[in-house]
């Protein structure tokens, strides 16, 4: 009996070591790749297999791939940078490349297209020139844009064939989107049950107003203005924009359906909202049985500018000091094949974001006016600035003055005053620290 | 006998290795994820350290900084004083409370001790995210019940924690649920409280008040205590609830101490500032502690002298 237990408990242990074991190519490599598609994920599967075809098409190198979440991503990525022991390729934010690039833990992604004489460098007229000049710093790449975001105008059609308007009626102007918001305002008692627009919901930020008027946060030394009558104006136009409800009302109302679970949009809460392609994706995977259609965001009546915040992923090279050259070499080939046509359909396909490469989000998008639209709009996106005396500095630093001019506890030019006079404080301290 | 001697001391030495060897793994993680970290945030707190390139030695500019030029470093310690200082009182009252409630004789108080003990068992989080739901203006329970009251005053219904003037007392509020843990406590030192005392107090005619307040609460003054300098420490480090249910706002109105340290490092990759704080923080709640330790001997009931 014990030796039948025994040879059981042995073939067992042997059958589990052996599917622990790897398929790694006995001779390769091994380069490492995170992204964020964990097992589990929707787009576990696709994102293997895109890993897996590289892994087949060459003999040299073996990619083993590793998705986090995406809420544990950024922080595992940043601890693993700081140890020196990040994957050979993953992904981070476009817009703060120069910092890691000035530290150093970046390879130089131009001089590796430099040096590489194949067939399949990248093709650089594929990337939005918007996105590569985050990606550089002292004249070199040292990231390549990966993914695409921007913000464009949700409008619900059914909601406006009911107040007896089409697709023609979608506003383009300022004024236009209040004229034809307030046609879909509906209030029982103290509670709206229904708004048209509202310019502080869905993904909206007070920096892309701004833009649209032509002011920004930051001049070219990164000093903050926020002290001009223009800044002044855009954030009176959001606070004014509802001023029929008050704060309360409206917060409880965007709330309400956030807890509920319920997308404001898609529940015909809302006739109108600015909301990244993100919003495309989420519609299409509920199967929302509404007629919508996307438009460029309302600008400015005067000299209004077509603009809107476009954040992105890079892709990027970590280089943890190594000086492995034929690590950097079997990296690099990874880079470029994630760059290319291809791929780019795969990963669009896999994670629902839009890729970088514009050809191939071209034939992504086929057929679907919406993501068409979307693609357009991409091409006047633009990513916020790299501040590097306060990195968050349209969320942790702004965040809490604009609640306060948007609750009424500052005023409009109180809540900029008091934001510029943070920001110039929060500058003297960092110089005081290098 | 020297002999004899030097056997026993070499049997001493070897006892005492098999004693380090068999702590040892508990020894190494003290050093390693314990010791190392604490001293290394404290080297780290003179330097200036993004997380990208080495910590560069800066001596104490970062106190420096914070203690005389960072407005929201006196903020968020001002909230968080005012959190420790409304949020204990009530903890100890309310669990002190309820403890007298439950240490009666009454047909299934094991059911009320065990209702009242299991949001401890919850995860903050839930317990956050529930709240969120009891809070909400709109639809939440907590002015569904409360809407005749906004009716007869003719007042529009509270908004908690998404009011400025409210949001820091809504959360205290929202703490005092998990009031049970501290609870058991205090029903435990009740239980131990010799009921000779209570029998002597009832023949000279001593009424429950009397009885409570001359007995059960002195009696119970180290378990009041032990909750209180527990409460000290947690309260200072309180987070997690603003960060889920207010996110620090609105404006700053829950900006506590421990988020601006969470995102002085994280949203501002400032490794060494962050680090000043966390020993700012640490020496703080030293002499809180300190204290209250002091004040230990007035109010604390510690058994007769000899």
């Amino acid at each position: 009996m014990r030796t039948i237990i025994a040879t059981i408990l042995i073939l067992g242990t042997l059958a589990i070591s052996a599917g622990c074991s790897r398929e790694e190519k006995s001779e390769a490599l091994t380069i490492q790749f995170w992204h964020l598609n964990p097992v589990g994920s929707p787009g576990f599967s696709q994102m293997r297999g895109i890993i897996n075809a590289f892994n087949e098409r060459q003999e040299a190198y073996f990619v083993r791939g590793t998705g986090f979440s995406f809420w544990d991503y950024w922080d595992k990525l940043s601890v693993a940078i700081s140890s020196r022991t990040a994957p050979d390729v993953g992904y981070r934010t476009i817009d703060d490349v120069v910092a890691r690039a000035s530290n150093g833990v970046l390879h130089n992604i131009s001089e590796l297209m430099r040096n590489d004489t194949s067939q399949n460098n990248i093709d650089l007229g594929e990337f939005r020139e918007s996105q590569l000049e985050f990606a550089t710093w002292q004249g070199d790449l040292w990231a390549m844009p990966f993914s695409a975001t921007t913000r464009v105008l949700y409008y619900n059609l059914d909601m406006f064939s009911e107040v007896g308007l089409t697709e023609a009626d979608v506003p383009r102007t300022w004024s236009e989107l209040h004229r034809v918001a307030k046609m879909f305002d509906r209030v029982e008692g103290n509670t709206i049950t229904r708004l048209g627009f509202d310019p502080t919901y869905g993904n909206t930020h007070y920096h892309g107003w701004l833009w649209q008027t032509g002011l920004d946060f930051f001049d070219d030394e990164l000093n903050p203005t926020l002290d001009t009558q223009g800044h002044l104006d855009v954030l009176e136009w959001i606070i004014g924009f509802n001023s029929d409800f008050s704060r309360g009302q409206l917060t409880a109302f965007g709330e309400a359906s956030e807890m509920l679970g319920i997308n404001v949009f898609a529940s015909e809460r809302v006739a109108m909202i600015v909301d990244t392609d993100g919003l495309y994706q989420t519609l299409k995977q509920a199967d929302a049985q509404i007629t919508y259609g996307v438009a460029p965001i309302p600008v400015p009546d005067e000299d209004g500018i077509r603009v809107s915040w476009g954040s992105g992923f890079s892709l990027e090279m970590f280089d943890n000091g190594a000086g492995d050259e034929f690590r950097r070499t079997g990296a690099w080939e990874l880079f470029k094949y994630l760059l290319e046509h291809d791929a780019q359909i795969a990963l669009a396909d896999a994670n629902g974001w839009i890729m970088g490469h514009r050809s191939a989000m071209m034939e992504y998008a086929g057929g679907d006016p919406i993501l068409q639209a979307i693609l357009e709009e991409i091409d006047y996106a633009v990513d916020k600035v790299f501040v590097p005396y306060a990195p968050s500095w349209h969320g942790a630093d702004w965040f809490p003055y604009y609640t306060e001019a948007l609750d009424g506890t500052l005023t409009p030019s109180g809540a900029l005053a008091a934001a510029r006079a943070h920001l110039l404080q929060k500058r003297a301290n960092w110089e005081a620290t290098r | 006998m020297k002999k004899r001697a030097q056997t026993l001391s070499r049997m001493k030495r070897q006892e005492n290795l098999i004693g380090y060897l068999f702590a040892s793994p508990w020894i190494t993680g003290l050093i390693l994820l314990g010791a190392f970290p604490f001293l290394a945030s404290f080297y780290i707190s003179f330097t200036n350290y993004n997380m990208l390139s080495f910590p560069r030695f800066i001596g104490l500019t970062n106190y420096r900084i914070l203690l005389s030029s960072d407005t929201i470093f006196w903020r968020s310690l001002g909230n968080t004083f005012y959190h420790v200082s409304i949020a204990i009182p009530l903890g100890i009252v309310l669990g002190v409370g309820l403890a007298l409630l439950l240490n009666n004789k009454v047909y299934g108080m094991s059911v009320y001790r065990t209702m009242f003990y299991l949001p401890n068992v919850v995860s903050i989080v839930a317990m956050a995210l529930m709240w969120l739901w009891l809070f909400q203006p709109s639809f939440g329970l907590i002015n569904e019940v409360l809407s005749p009251v906004y009716r007869l005053l003719d007042i529009e219904p509270l908004r908690w924690h998404q009011d400025a003037r409210l949001a820091k007392f809504s959360l205290i509020l929202m703490g005092l649920w998990a009031v049970g843990g501290p609870m058991v406590i205090y029903l435990a030192q009740m239980q131990d409280i010799p009921n000779a005392l209570y029998e002597s107090a009832e023949i000279d005619g001593a009424s429950w008040v009397r009885k409570t307040v001359s007995i059960t609460l002195p009696l119970m003054t180290p378990s009041i205590f032990f909750n209180f300098i527990m409460g000290l420490i947690g309260g200072f480090q309180v987070f997690t609830i603003a960060y889920i249910m207010t996110s620090g706002g609105p404006g700053r109105a829950t900006y506590y101490y421990a988020y601006y340290l969470f995102d002085t490092m994280i949203s501002d990759q400032n490794m060494g500032m962050a680090s000043a704080m966390a020993w700012i923080l640490l020496v703080l709640v030293l002499i809180v502690t300190m204290i209250a330790l002091r004040l230990n001997r007035y109010v604390v009931y510690l058994g007769e002298e000899s």
